[in-house]
């Protein structure tokens, strides 16, 4: 593993971001925290030719999608992307909605896992648990 | 006295005759004509006494209608009468169609003794005819003998053909008079009736309707008094909403009502449904003494019938006995059944007002929910980092050094308000926008989903009790939702015995059928203080809470949103022995659930990793009946080999142990792949733990053997 885990984290809520931003850096992780999924994917694709690509990405659910409207699958749209440009790339969606069926939906689109918010310390455990795997 | 002359009578007789003619031109009250004639005839010819008769309708008796002096108004009081062709005079004279004279009456066989009349000589009586039609007779006397000349006979015979045609011609005009008054009263009322048509289809304010009717009522057919009482929810009252004047007025201030099939004429006529009339109320049993009402002698109580159903009645009361006439029934009776119809219109325009009140309330509370639901989750969003912030802090407060102890005690107290403030947005979100969540109805054993419900919060076993019918149908609903729905009734009797010495849940699932529709009902019961009988509706509003600020008073309603969500309801109740019941209706399935075996597969070997209950006996059974084996422990670290199976079901909710242990069995013996987990109530962060074990699948639990045939790889 390398010593520091590079973190693309993406989430509208900037409240939310700025906090899952403060817990991963605290727990050692390099995060790099954008607002929303456009900016995102620019960052991933610019970020995967150079020597500092992602490890691992945290996505928000629901937020503007590329078009710029609210989308509950925004973050889905995000995952498939990032998964076209990099098979096998690990990704945790992270959404308010405790709802199986959109965490099934999300890991039959090839997610790792799917994170209910407001448990940081376990989302720390299960970033590490994935980029050991 | 000197003796008028002859020329001196004539002319006498003469003006007596004009008098006489004058009178019957210009008097056109019979009785009136009558006494008048009998005075002029005494007066002119200076008579002791004259008398009119009249034949009464039998045509047999002369009846006397006007008679001279004291002596005539006695006899008239006493309804002297004389029978036609009887012993008197007048019989003969009637008889005869001729006048009857007596010159000295003691020698007259006809002449009848009469107690009035004692000093009566001489007697005429002379036949009051118009042509051939006898319609009555005079009657003259006089206290001289030999009283009458041919002179009197003549001009008192002219006389008396003269009053016939007055009496007839005064007859016509009071039969006219009458007819005229009638046809006026059928006008008065035909504009009554027209009134009340107009009125039912103009008003639609019902109390002014209603107070309308009375009105028109009582002025057309000049009623003391009319009232309308109408039928209330019980049906067992009828209650005055209209009445006349200020006695109506009254009555209505004091909620008078009648007893349907009571001792009064209203309780009697909706009760048989058909008119009841007392024309005089002292006589009629059902008459109800009223003391607003003193001067009532005639009542009539008309129901008010729609189709088969009666909605009140109508009362009139009159000041007079036998008020009514058939006329005034009939009329008043149509005017009631148009009045019911337009009552029922009414009832029914109420109805659809209701509805539609309804229909904007229920919208308007959808859009207040959808606003709150957003708002909610927005606020939900916003104070998602609280918890961790306060976390961070708690890290930072605790590396502080050369602060003093008491700051550092302030802040994590602070910050210990902060989490509990977090927490409570954090349950008020959950509670609210967690019933609004995925909603995927299906057959569910109700039983099943209670046990596990139980299981999953750690009840333990000797605090709660089970009561299961036997061979309960399954219900309709979301299991996750239902499972829901249990635990915050479940939690709330945990809550209300925290306090009891030894704490008792009685649960007891049951069938119950309520208007046609089945329904599986769980009663969950418990040994608290209950809530006060008064506070009992407030239960199920939101945010009302007995258990003081720490809970958000949620849990109920959301338990009440589930169970409406799929036609079901709730409702609680105090128990006789302490504590509250809560009850918990879900409808059973009515869809069909086939039960064909070749649905599923055959051949296979089953593992099933379960206790022995209601679910697992039903998969053991349908599996097997589909030409499967199936081994069923309840405990995974009695199989020695786990490989040897086809296809692994571990249930998520285990009695003695957590399903999470049977995984890692599982899992070290490479068997992950083909192990299904599958729970009556699904949680997102369970399920992630459960698909680290590498499972094929955490599925929903099947209740039904097509459900069943999804459990393969």
């Amino acid at each position: 593993m390398k010593e520091e885990v590079k973190v693309l984290l993406v989430d509208d809520e900037k409240l939310v971001l700025r906090s899952v931003e403060k817990s991963l850096v605290r727990a050692g992780f390099d995060v790099e925290a954008v607002g929303d999924v456009t900016t995102a994917l620019a960052l991933f694709k610019e970020t995967m030719a150079s020597d500092t690509p992602f490890d691992i990405a945290v996505l928000d659910l629901n937020m503007p999608n590329f078009e710029g409207e609210v989308d509950p699958t925004a973050g889905l749209q995000l995952l498939s992307k990032l998964l076209e440009a990099q098979p096998g790339f690990p990704v945790i969606v992270l959404t308010a909605f405790d709802e199986v069926e959109r965490a099934k939906d999300a890991v039959r689109r090839g997610a790792r896992a799917y994170f209910v918010k407001g448990r940081e310390a376990d989302l720390i455990a299960l970033i590490e648990r994935i980029i050991q795997d | 006295m000197e003796t008028p002359t002859l020329a001196e009578r004539r002319a006498a007789l003469l003006h007596a005759g004009a008098l006489v003619s004058r009178s019957i031109t210009s008097i056109l009250d019979p009785d009136v004509l009558l006494h008048r004639t009998v005075d002029i005839i005494c007066t002119a010819f200076g008579f002791y006494y004259a008398g009119v008769f009249l034949l009464d309708e039998t045509g047999e008796w002369a009846v006397l209608r006007a008679g001279r002096g004291e002596a005539g108004a006695a006899m008239v009081a006493e309804g002297h009468k004389l029978q036609v062709g009887g012993h008197s005079m007048v019989g003969a004279a009637t008889a005869r169609n001729k006048a009857v004279i007596a010159l000295d009456v003691g020698d007259e066989p006809t002449h009848f003794k009469n107690q009035y009349l004692p000093l009566t000589r001489s007697e005429m009586a002379l036949p009051l005819s118009i042509g051939d039609k006898v319609i009555g007779a005079l009657t003259v006397q006089s206290v001289e003998e030999a009283a009458f000349t041919e002179d009197d006979i003549t001009a008192l015979q002219g006389m008396a053909d003269q009053l016939a045609v007055a009496i007839q011609n005064a007859r016509l005009y009071s039969e006219n008079a009458r007819l005229l008054a009638q046809a006026t009263r059928r006008a008065r009322l035909l504009m009554a009736a027209a009134d009340v048509g107009k009125g039912v289809t103009s008003i639609l304010d019902l109390d002014e309707l209603l107070h309308k009717m009375v009105d028109i009522i009582c002025d057309a057919y000049g009623f003391y008094y009319a009232g309308v009482f109408l039928l209330d929810e019980t049906g067992e009252w009828a209650v005055l909403r209209a009445g006349r004047g200020e006695a109506g007025a009254a009555m209505v201030a004091e909620g008078h009502k009648l007893q349907v099939g009571g001792q009064s004429m209203i309780g009697a006529a909706i009760a048989q449904r058909h008119a009841r009339i007392a024309l005089d109320v002292g006589a009629e049993a059902v008459f109800f003494k009223n003391p607003h009402l003193p001067m009532t002698r005639s009542e009539m109580a008309l129901p008010l019938v729609v189709g088969d159903e009666v909605i009140g009645a109508v009362t009139v009361q009159s000041e007079q006995e036998a008020a009514f006439t058939d006329e005034d029934i009939s009329s008043l009776q149509a005017m009631a059944d148009q009045l019911a119809v337009a009552l029922h219109n009414a009832h029914l325009l109420r109805a659809l007002e209701m509805a539609h009140a309804e229909l904007v309330r229920t919208k308007t509370f959808e859009a207040v929910a959808t606003a709150t639901t957003e708002a909610i989750h927005w606020i939900g969003n916003k104070a998602l980092p609280i918890s961790v912030s306060v976390q961070r802090l708690r890290e930072d407060v605790a590396r502080l050094s050369g602060v003093d102890p008491e700051i550092v005690e302030s802040m994590q107290e602070d910050l210990t308000l902060i989490e509990a403030s977090a927490r409570l947005i954090m349950q008020v979100k959950e509670h609210l926008i967690g019933p609004a969540r995925e909603y995927i109805p299906a057959p569910v054993m109700t039983e099943d989903v209670v046990k596990d419900t139980v299981r999953v919060m750690g009840i333990a076993p000797e605090v709660i009790h089970f009561t299961v019918t036997p061979d309960l149908p399954l219900a309709v609903a979301d299991p996750t939702q239902l499972s829901r729905a249990f635990r915050y009734v479940l939690q709330n009797a945990l809550e209300a015995t925290e306090d009891c010495a030894a704490p008792c849940i009685d649960v007891e699932i049951d069938l119950v059928e309520e208007k046609g529709v089945r329904y599986v009902v769980t009663r969950i019961g418990d040994n608290g203080p209950g809530v006060d009988e008064a506070n009992l509706d407030k239960i199920w509003v939101s945010f009302y809470t007995t258990r003081g600020a720490r809970h958000a008073g949620l849990g109920l309603p959301a338990c009440l949103q589930i169970l409406k969500q799929i036609d079901g309801k709730a409702q609680a109740y105090r128990r006789p022995q302490g504590g509250m019941v809560f009850e918990l209706y879900v409808p059973v399935h009515t869809g069909s659930a086939p039960q064909d075996p070749a649905n599923l597969p055959a051949g296979k070997r089953y593992l099933l990793v379960d206790d022995d209950d209601v679910w697992s006996r039903f998969v053991e059974q349908a599996l097997r009946a589909a030409q499967n084996t199936v081994t069923r422990v309840a405990d995974a670290g009695t199989v020695e080999d786990f490989t040897i199976f086809d296809v692994i079901v571990v249930d998520d909710v285990l009695a003695a142990t957590d399903s999470l242990a049977a995984l890692q069995r599982i899992a070290r013996a490479g068997a992950t792949a083909r192990t299904l987990v599958v729970a009556s109530s699904v949680r997102v962060e369970r399920m992630m733990d459960l698909l680290r074990f590498g499972v094929r699948d955490v599925l929903p639990k099947p209740y039904t053997p097509v459900g069943l045939a999804k459990l393969t790889l």
